[in-house]
């Protein structure tokens, strides 16, 4: 079958292989707010925010911590080449499957999102944020290979 | 929508997996079409027809529900 916009089906494993690590790094960084000196560097920057209003200045540079910036890139190519390789038996139901995976996974981030607009405030709130930046792929990528798993293990009745 | 995919497949004796290969889908698809759980698409409707030898209207044909 034609298919648009997915990759070949080799680069779901390459996916795997940065995600796992990146997602147990990324999760030790958040919690434990690991920032290690190694990573300050001077990055340019569009929008640069001083501590009073009129210190706002655009374009230039500034001094930051890089771990956050490298492991969220690698998350979200990592998980993108997870959800949009192609399967190796891709086929039509599949593709049904993949469609009603997306939809889902819409679904459940931002209707968590909503539910936390109405129950959490303030920097909690924050970190609602930071999780919902990677949620839509990661339900994603749940539902559609549990559903997939499940399509292949589905038994014919007469062969 | 109700289909004779088993039907047409007996008669031309080929298994699900068989039919599968020559249709370029996977068991399983061949398998939830003959359960009624899968409508295919137009191509792979082709694709059968033209395996089975028929035309698309006898392997499929449209129930009262498929009007609501």
């Amino acid at each position: 079958m034609r298919t648009h916009y997915l990759l070949p089906w080799k680069y779901k494993k390459i996916g795997w292989f940065i995600f796992i690590p990146t997602f147990i790094v990324g999760l030790y960084t958040v919690i434990t707010e690991f920032e290690p000196e190694f990573f300050d560097v001077n990055v340019f920057a569009i929008f640069i925010e001083g501590i009073f209003q009129d210190d706002n200045r655009l374009l230039g540079f500034i001094n930051n911590n890089i771990l956050n910036e490298i492991l969220g890139i690698l998350m979200i190519i990592s998980s993108i080449l997870i959800a949009f390789s192609k399967e190796p038996d891709e086929d039509e139901y599949i593709s049904k499957i993949r469609l009603e995976s997306l939809v889902w996974a819409t679904y459940v981030s931002y209707g968590i999102l909503l539910l936390a607009f109405l129950l959490v405030y303030d920097l909690s709130f924050w970190w609602v944020m930071i999780f919902n930046m990677f949620t839509i792929l990661l339900f994603f990528i749940i539902r559609f290979n549990w559903q997939v798993w499940k399509f292949r293990k589905s038994v014919d009745y007469a062969k | 929508m109700q289909n004779s995919i088993k039907v047409e497949r007996a008669k031309k004796n080929l298994t699900q997996e068989k039919l599968a290969v020559r249709a370029k889908v996977s068991r399983q698809t061949i398998n939830a079409m003959e359960l009624g759980k899968y409508v295919p698409s137009t191509v792979l409707s082709l694709r059968l027809a033209a395996i089975f030898g028929v035309e698309v209207s006898e392997i499929f044909k449209l129930e009262e529900s498929d009007w609501k």
